[in-house]
Formats: C-alpha cells, sequence, structure tokens
C-alpha cells in the first residue's frame, strides 16, 4: 500500500475539486458571476443601437420660426442629435411644459428654460441655433444674404486627422481587460478565501488531525491549493468564454486575436495569482480556530488584495503613470496590473519578464512559509495563533496535545 | 508488534512524556491509563506520527516505523471529528485512499464497514444529517476501513452509553480475533479492567505500572478481605491485629491486610462474632490501584 507524495496530493486535490463543485456556495457564486458577465457582455451591443438622443424643445417669442427653422440644421450637424421643435405660446406655456417633463428646453426672447441645468450637448443645439438666428439678422442688416451668410453662419466642420486614433479593436480590449481585471480580482479573493476557511473548516471540524496521520501537512496545503484552484480557473475559463462569444455574439465587441491573447493573460495571471494569495490565505486559515476568526487574520490580506485592485483601476485610468510603474513590481499587485498595462502597449517586455520572475520567487517564498505556519497551526484548535508561535510551531511541527 | 521506546517528549517548560516505554502485541487489547495530561494523547500522536519526539523511537515490527507504516495504522483521535457535509460513504472511501488503498477496493471496503456497523442505508447522508452516535460510528469506520494491523483509539469509549459501550467492545473483539494489535486509552477503569489484556498507567509521562491487568492488580499494594456476617455486623472487625478496615461495600466490611497479617486469623474473628455469610480474598481493583500509584 505505498502510495507517492504526488498521488497523495491528488487525492485530496480530487476531494476538494468535487465537494467545491458540489456545494452550494459554488453555484450560487457562479450563477452571480454569470449574470455580472453577461450584463457585461450584452449591455453594450444593445445599448449602442438606441439610435440618435432625439431633444424636445419648444420655441416662443419674435425669433420662434427662425429658431424652429435652424435648431434641426444644428442637430444635423451633430453627433447621434436629433429635435423635436414646438411652437409655444409664450413663456409661460414654456414654463409649464419644462416643468412638467414634456420639453427638454424651451427657447425664446434670448433665454433658455430648462429643468436644472443646460447639459453639453442640449446647450450645443440652443446656444449655436440662437447664435445663428441672430448672426442671420446682423448679417441681413449688413447686406450680406443666401450662400454667402449660410457659409458665414455655418462653416463646413474641421476635418479631423488623428495622428494615432484609438481602434475600435484597441477601445475594446481595453474594455474586456477591464472587465477581465474585476473578473480576476473576484477569483483571487473569492477562491483564496475558499483555501482560508477550507483549512480552518478542518480544523473547526477536527478532521484535520485524522488528515495529518495519513499525509504530511505540506501535501494536505498542496492538494487544497491545487484543488479548489482548479475549480476556479476552470470557472474563470468557462467564464472569459462564455463572455466573449456572448459579447462577440451581441455585437459588443469583435474577437479578434489581439482579445484572445488578453483572455489567456487574465487567465494566466490568475494562475501565478492565485497561487501566491492562496498560500497567505491558507496562512490566515491556519492561524484562525474557527471561521469567525478568519475575519481577522485574513484582513490584511484582503486590504492588500484591495489595495491591488485599486491600483489596478488607476493603472486602466493611466497605464504608464507612477502607480501602474509601481505595481508592476509587487507581487501583490503584479497579477492585476499587468494584464492591464500589456493591453495597453505601456510596458516593455523586459518588464513583464521581471515582474513574472518577481511574482514566481514570491510564490516560492509563500508556500514555504505558508507549510511551515500550516504545520505549525494546523493541530492548534483552540483560539487564535499568533503568527510567530505559529512558525515556532512549525518548525517542531506540531502543537502540544490538549489532552492526555 | 508496537514498541514505544523511552518516548520523551518537552513543550517548552511542560514535559509531556519522560522516557515511556511500551508494547502492543497483535491480537491484544491495550488498555492505556492516565490523568489528564499526563501524556497519553502525546504518546498516541507520536504513534501516528502527528507529533516528534525529542528522545526514543516508535518501532512496528521490529524496526523504526516508516511514513507508510503510520499510514496503515487506523486511529480515532479524542477530538472527533469528520467533514460534515460529505457523505458517509465518500468519507470513509477518502480515509481509505489516503491509507494507500485503490479505488475499487477503496469502495468495496467503506460499503462493508458501513454496512457491518449498521449504517449501510444510511451512508449516502451528509454526517451532518447523522446522530451523534451514527458520527460516532463513522468515525470508528474511518479507523477500521482498511483493517489495519494496529488500531490506536484515543478515548474510544467517551460520550457512550453502556449498550454503544458494549457494541464498541464487540467490534474490538472482531478485530482482536482476526489479529489486530489495539491501544486504546480511557477513564473508564472498571471498563479496562474488563475488557484489557494489558495496561499501562502512566503519570506525568511515565510509566508507573504495566503488564497484564492480573499481575499489574497484585503488582502494587496489599490485597483486601471483603466479609460478610448474617445480619450485617461489622465492629466485630474494629482493632483487629493483622488487618484494618478500609472500607464498607453494602453488608460487606472490607479490610486490608496488613504486612504479615494471616487472613485465616480475620476469619476465625469473624466467625466468632457471628455467622459468615461470604469471605473472599482479593487484589485491589484498578481503581484503587490506580489512586494509588498516580497519589504517590
Amino acid at each position: 500500500m505505498t502510495m507517492t507524495r504526488l498521488a497523495v496530493v491528488r487525492l485530496i486535490a480530487g476531494r476538494e475539486i468535487r465537494e467545491r463543485i458540489r456545494s452550494k456556495a459554488f453555484r450560487i457564486s457562479t450563477g452571480v458571476s454569470l449574470a455580472f458577465i453577461l450584463a457585461v457582455a450584452i449591455l453594450p451591443g444593445a445599448l449602442s443601437d438606441d439610435g440618435p438622443t432625439t431633444y424636445d424643445i419648444g420655441v416662443f417669442g419674435a425669433q420662434a420660426e427662425r429658431l424652429a427653422a435652424r435648431l434641426p440644421v444644428v442637430a444635423s450637424t451633430g453627433d447621434n442629435l436629433a429635435v423635436d421643435v414646438r411652437r409655444l405660446a409664450d413663456v409661460d406655456e414654456g414654463r409649464r411644459l419644462v416643468e412638467s417633463g414634456d420639453l427638454d428646453a424651451a427657447v425664446g426672447d434670448g433665454k433658455v428654460i430648462v429643468e436644472r441645468e443646460l447639459g453639453f450637448r442640449l446647450g450645443f443645439l440652443v446656444q449655436e441655433a440662437n447664435r445663428q438666428v441672430v448672426g442671420e439678422a446682423a448679417l441681413a442688416g449688413a447686406g450680406v444674404q443666401g450662400e454667402v451668410a449660410g457659409r458665414v453662419l455655418m462653416p463646413r466642420p474641421l476635418e479631423v486627422s488623428a495622428l494615432d486614433p484609438e481602434s475600435e479593436a484597441e477601445a475594446d480590449r481595453k474594455g474586456l481587460v477591464f472587465v477581465g481585471t474585476i473578473l480576476l480580482y473576484g477569483q483571487l479573493l473569492g477562491f483564496g478565501y475558499w483555501v482560508a476557511s477550507g483549512v480552518v473548516e478542518e480544523k473547526a471540524s477536527r478532521v484535520v488531525e485524522i488528515l495529518l496521520a495519513k499525509a504530511r501537512a505540506g501535501q494536505l496545503l498542496a492538494g487544497k491549493v491545487i484543488g479548489i484552484g482548479v475549480v476556479g480557473l476552470a470557472q474563470l475559463v468557462t467564464f472569459v468564454i462564455i463572455g466573449l462569444i456572448t459579447a462577440s455574439v451581441s455585437g459588443s465587441v469583435d474577437l479578434p486575436a489581439e482579445t484572445i491573447s488578453v483572455a489567456f493573460q487574465v487567465v494566466g495571471w490568475f494562475v501565478l495569482g492565485f497561487a501566491f494569495y492562496a498560500c497567505l490565505f491558507a496562512v490566515g486559515g491556519a492561524l484562525a480556530s474557527r471561521v469567525e476568526e478568519l475575519q481577522s487574520t485574513t484582513t490584511p490580506l484582503t486590504f492588500l488584495a484591495m489595495g491591488s485592485f485599486f491600483a489596478a483601476i488607476t493603472t486602466g485610468g493611466d497605464p504608464s503613470g507612477p502607480v501602474a510603474k509601481v505595481a508592476t513590481f509587487i507581487p501583490f499587485s503584479a497579477p492585476m496590473v499587468l494584464p492591464i498595462r500589456v493591453a495597453a502597449g505601456e510596458v516593455v517586455l523586459g518588464h513583464v519578464l521581471l515582474s513574472v520572475a518577481i511574482v514566481l520567487v514570491s510564490i516560492v517564498a509563500v508556500m514555504a512559509l505558508a507549510a511551515r505556519v500550516y504545520a505549525g497551526g494546523v493541530l492548534h484548535l483552540r483560539g487564535q495563533l499568533k503568527l510567530r508561535n505559529a512558525l515556532r510551531a512549525g518548525r517542531g511541527d506540531e502543537q502540544p496535545a490538549s489532552a492526555g | 508488534m508496537l514498541e514505544l521506546i523511552a518516548l520523551s517528549k518537552r513543550y517548552g517548560e511542560v514535559v509531556a512524556l519522560d522516557g515511556l516505554s511500551m508494547a502492543v502485541a497483535p491480537g491484544r487489547i491495550h488498555g492505556f491509563v492516565g490523568r489528564n495530561g499526563a501524556g497519553k494523547t502525546t504518546a498516541m500522536r507520536i504513534t501516528l506520527g502527528l507529533a516528534s519526539p525529542d528522545a526514543g523511537e516508535v518501532r512496528w515490527k521490529g524496526r523504526p516505523a516508516t511514513v507508510e507504516d503510520r499510514r496503515s495504522f487506523g486511529y480515532m483521535p479524542e477530538e472527533r471529528g469528520l467533514y460534515p457535509k460529505m457523505t458517509a460513504f465518500d468519507q470513509i472511501v477518502y480515509f481509505a485512499r489516503l491509507s494507500g488503498m485503490g479505488a475499487a477496493e477503496a469502495s468495496a471496503a467503506a460499503a462493508a464497514i458501513l454496512e457491518s456497523i449498521g449504517l449501510g442505508e444510511r451512508s449516502g447522508e451528509p454526517i451532518e444529517r447523522l446522530s451523534l452516535g451514527n458520527q460516532q460510528r463513522c468515525q470508528l469506520a474511518a479507523a477500521l476501513v482498511t483493517s489495519p494491523e494496529l488500531l490506536v483509539l484515543d478515548e474510544p469509549f467517551s460520550g457512550l452509553d453502556p449498550v454503544g459501550v458494549d457494541a464498541l467492545a464487540g467490534v474490538l473483539r472482531t478485530q482482536l480475533d482476526r489479529g489486530a494489535a489495539v491501544v486504546y486509552s480511557s477513564h473508564q477503569l472498571d471498563l479496562v479492567e474488563r475488557l484489557s489484556d494489558e495496561i499501562t498507567i502512566i503519570d506525568k509521562g511515565r510509566v508507573v505500572a504495566s503488564g497484564p491487568v492480573g499481575v499489574v492488580r497484585r503488582s502494587r499494594g496489599v490485597d483486601q478481605l471483603r466479609v460478610a456476617l448474617e445480619g450485617g455486623w461489622t465492629a466485630w472487625a474494629e482493632n483487629l491485629a493483622g488487618a484494618t478496615v478500609v472500607g464498607h461495600d453494602g453488608d460487606e466490611v472490607v479490610l486490608e491486610l496488613l504486612p504479615g497479617g494471616d487472613d485465616q486469623a480475620v476469619l476465625d474473628a469473624a466467625r466468632s462474632a457471628g455467622r459468615v455469610r461470604s469471605f473472599r480474598r482479593e487484589a485491589p481493583s484498578l481503581t484503587e490501584l490506580f489512586r494509588e500509584v498516580v497519589s504517590s
């Protein structure tokens, strides 16, 4: 009945995978995450089909007719703008209809009535129409009319020549990376916490003493991290595939090769990030002896993960800024920041490789730390354990027997 | 044969084991007795490899116990524990496989052991839905599923009612019959006395008495005389020359023979006082012996 170490780890990981997938918590989290992903994948495509924004504008006063004629012309020069013009008896009717919400604005006699504020697009519409009406009258007074007046009032718009235009694919990719980062953060924290709670559940239910009679602490730890990691990875890959297919079908994004590469990066960084975070979460689990104590033993880690997430958001806004540069080389934040910087093309390959190397070295270090604290803390079945004591006990491999 | 040889273990200032030695032979059941904190659990954990001794060693079949040996041992820790949400069957299969059994073999063994302890029909239910008694049976099944050659049971009888005690004793008898070596700890000394082939009494990490139950009982202290006279008359026993009264048990007066005392002289004294209904000479009970050795 000899068994290799690997076979023991495989057995332990296998149990984790089976029991996690069967658990209610897993099904609920999968459902909630899928709903989020489907919403993110479908909504942009669905919302962009709405067509132009139509404003209801009333006109009154001496220039009412001229304004009514100018508003649609101005709207036609705007981006996705349309206007529905109504002629009003007087300023009071305008006030009443704006108040009741029937009109977005009422214009005449040198003023515009709106409910709260004149937004940028509505402002552009009414101010430009007013400028043209006033200008037309002034030009006519100076004897300028017809085509010449038209050219003065409405010159041909400037031709835009962008030196480095953002392609649609690039915009898609940025959006994808952002969603990918949220997913990555959720998976790292969610499944990391599962490792911690899995460790403490085995302690709280006392099953760990039988387990330790059958397997070494290091094997238990490795099996647990690998098993839960495999479930997290499978879930993430499923989310990414379903998300990408849905997004491309609903027209939210195109699926060029670049998009696929972003997906691979997010998945790859999950593997590295999870190995790192899961070992630290295992430490948090080993220091607690009841589920209630987990909160306090994992709080520092949760804060570091949240800080890293905010660093990733900041990086999204400024992929080559100081936060982005520093966060690239910190193992906590690198997994969340790097996909964003790579997608933005704002990091050189050498830095990517250096970052990967830093994370790999950190993984080895936290694994050694976790194995020792786990060995020291896992038989500590009562009360919260101090990290220092767990490390000391981990050297001797055990805790004092509670009785006998 | 399991041999613990001169095991010592300290936790900081606390001495848990101080040169403890004992042996358990195949087909024999060994009771392990001591006060709380005497070192029983530590000795068992060292046997299973859950703790390592500062000095001394654990030998199995005449050589140092290996990781594989220890994995094959059946173990029931004092702190009972199973995965609450896992089914009884899956759980037993899992422990069987961790002990080194193949998948098919483990399934068959788990089904058989659950059937034999009367949980066959409920084997598909999560542990948390079973009664405490049935959870305890599952715990035992986890220790027995591989038919281990050595069973280490830490307080296996605690929390059992008399029917449960008899059932567990029956299960252990079956294990002994197939040649397993069993070592268990218990606070119920009358039970240990009845059930064990050998016992070891430890105090502060040291063995204070060890050997076959009868031998240990006779090894220390002095024999007792239990005498009952018709009518429950007991005053005759006061101020005898060769024995002192140590207590009364119903109609019986319990006397301890003093060194050089003669039981026949006591019998004569009793006969002259009245009609003797019963007269017995016996070694002190394990409980009495235990009190004596751990308080000295």
